[in-house]
């Protein structure tokens, strides 16, 4: 492995020049393809480019749009450098990651990112994985999981909510800041999927419980629509429509003692409540030369709120086993010390699988974003904390 | 009522896992280098690298590492309540393994737990986890 110092020469290298979105809903009535076409359109528009521009795609690997499908369907008559990062949720950080050694590698000068999915009217995210009548036998390892009704999402993350209980004590309410505090971000975030909607700790406490402890309200949405942004020379983007925003380090690992499969197997890892993101905290920080201290604002994966807990002490926000106090304390709302997922999250935002947290963490950091955090200058973006995790820091141009 | 989802037995790491398990024995996997257990099996052993691994026989006791109480219904071969439970093997604390018990069970941490042979059909058995 590199040495941190080697990768100085690498900061700030490289700008998010565009941003794009569709709306988010609950069925978009069209497919994923147009929905990707219409995300990164979008960017390319925002960045002040053209389709001519793109010379790089990069696709997250459970996306259902291929960069074939993609590239096809807009036309893109320049690219030379494809790439594809996995897994799902835990890699959009890595994927813009991808891009920007792309980039400094010379293999391309702008980059599309992007990742669009039928969440709910399609593939519902929340749903039994795999429920065939045969578990197991290509690397998934699932024969020693949903065999004994180890089904979905929300049980996986329950077993390590109920192991962070059993450790620190962590309360019904301390799970519930998390949520509770996304969604009043996304109350004032007006495309959120759950703006209008506003919850009190008492509604979430009443909400009806999924798998202990875990209730409806520790779990994300499930969501239609396509996010994409466009990576580029940090000297190039000073040239394009809107301010760049610094990429100032990016990194990636995997979880100590591992193994093949997706989130089912990582409560048999050496240490299920420090998974790969304690790893990457430690390569980001000493790539970025900065640490937990001096970030702003954060968008932290909330595929679920034991998913915050975990990274909050991950990336040394509060002691090991002291997130929950630490979000109880309104810590992560926007007045407080660590004002995280301001426009909602995967919890009320809107889940695009975590490109959504680099969309919003760019949108910060132009001083654009509805929960606008002031002075604003750096911006940790987290992916998905199970299995080969992700993060970035993004900075402010100068 | 709709059938289980069966366990595959013919992947080459874990197949034994489940055969064993057809005759009523527990097993997982032992490293002859670092002497701990690995789980997921593999026939590298994923704490030291080495390859000099083999299947054990384990003794069926174990610890409650966690669990969680299901009350949302997504398949209707698993009729809700029911609780996952998650087992640490006593001479192998680095295996943690799954099982399910029918209903809203009450568990403590760090209890002592029994594998006990579910016979699920079409020749399947899966070792299954109560409190000892």
């Amino acid at each position: 492995m590199s040495a941190a110092s080697d990768y100085a020469q690498y900061r700030n290298r490289c700008a998010i020049a565009g941003i794009g979105r569709t709306e988010f809903s609950k069925d978009s009535g069209r497919s994923e393809l147009t929905l990707a076409c219409e995300a990164a359109r979008s960017a390319i528009a925002d960045a002040g480019l053209s389709l001519a521009d793109i010379d790089g795609v990069v696709r997250c690997d459970m996306d259902h749009v291929t960069q074939g499908a993609l590239i096809g369907a807009l036309g893109l008559a320049n690219v030379g450098f494809v790439g594809e990062v996995g897994i799902g949720g835990s890699a959009p950080s890595a994927m813009v990651g991808m891009a920007v050694a792309a980039i400094l590698s010379g293999q391309a000068d702008t980059v599309l990112v992007y990742r669009a999915l039928n969440g709910r009217s399609e593939s519902r995210f929340g749903a039994a994985i795999a429920p065939r009548s045969h578990a197991g036998g290509q690397g998934n390892y699932d024969e020693f999981f949903t065999p004994f009704g180890l089904l979905t999402a929300p049980q996986s993350f329950a077993l390590l909510a109920q192991r962070h209980v059993v450790e620190y004590g962590t309360t019904a309410e301390q799970f519930g800041a998390v949520a509770v505090t996304c969604r009043e971000h996304a109350n004032r975030t007006p495309h959120a999927q759950m703006h209008g909607k506003p919850m009190t700790m008492d509604d979430y406490l009443a909400s009806r419980v999924i798998s202990t402890p875990l209730r409806l309200f520790d779990c994300c949405l499930e969501t239609d629509g396509a996010a994409a942004v466009i990576v580029t020379s940090a000297e190039r983007a000073r040239d394009l429509a809107r301010p760049p925003v610094l990429i100032r380090a990016t990194a990636q690992a995997p979880a100590s003692g591992m193994s093949g499969g997706m989130m089912f197997p990582s409560i048999t890892w050496n240490d299920p409540l420090r998974l790969s993101p304690g790893k990457v905290a430690e390569l980001l920080w000493a790539r970025a030369g900065i640490g937990p201290e001096d970030i702003d604002v954060a968008q932290i994966y909330d595929c679920f709120t034991i998913s915050v807990l975990l990274q909050l002490e991950d990336y040394g926000f509060c002691p090991r086993g002291e997130s929950g106090p630490f979000a109880a304390s309104g810590a992560l709302r926007a007045d407080g010390a660590l004002p995280m997922n301001t426009d909602g999250g995967n919890m009320s935002g809107g889940y695009i699988h975590g490109l959504n947290h680099v969309v919003e963490g760019v949108r910060q950091l132009r001083g654009t974003a509805d929960v606008q955090i002031d002075g604003a200058n750096t911006c940790l973006v987290t992916s998905g904390p199970i299995g080969i995790s992700s993060a970035m820091v993004l900075e402010k141009a100068a | 009522m709709t059938q289980k989802i069966l366990p595959v037995d013919f992947d080459r790491d874990t197949g034994p896992f489940f055969t064993a398990a057809r005759d009523h024995r527990l097993v997982y996997r032992h490293c002859r280098d670092c002497g701990r257990g690995i789980h997921i099996p593999s026939q590298t052993c994923k704490h030291c690298g080495s390859l000099e691994t083999e299947w054990r026989e384990a003794s069926g006791r174990g610890q409650l590492f966690s669990w969680t109480v299901t009350r949302n219904p997504t398949h209707p071969a698993y009729p809700v309540p029911y609780t996952i439970v998650v087992v640490s093997l006593e001479e192998a604390p680095d295996v943690r393994l799954i099982g399910r018990i029918d209903g809203a069970a009450e568990l403590e941490a760090g209890q002592p737990m029994q594998v006990w042979f579910d016979d699920v059909g079409e020749g399947v058995v899966l070792p299954q986890w109560r409190p000892a």
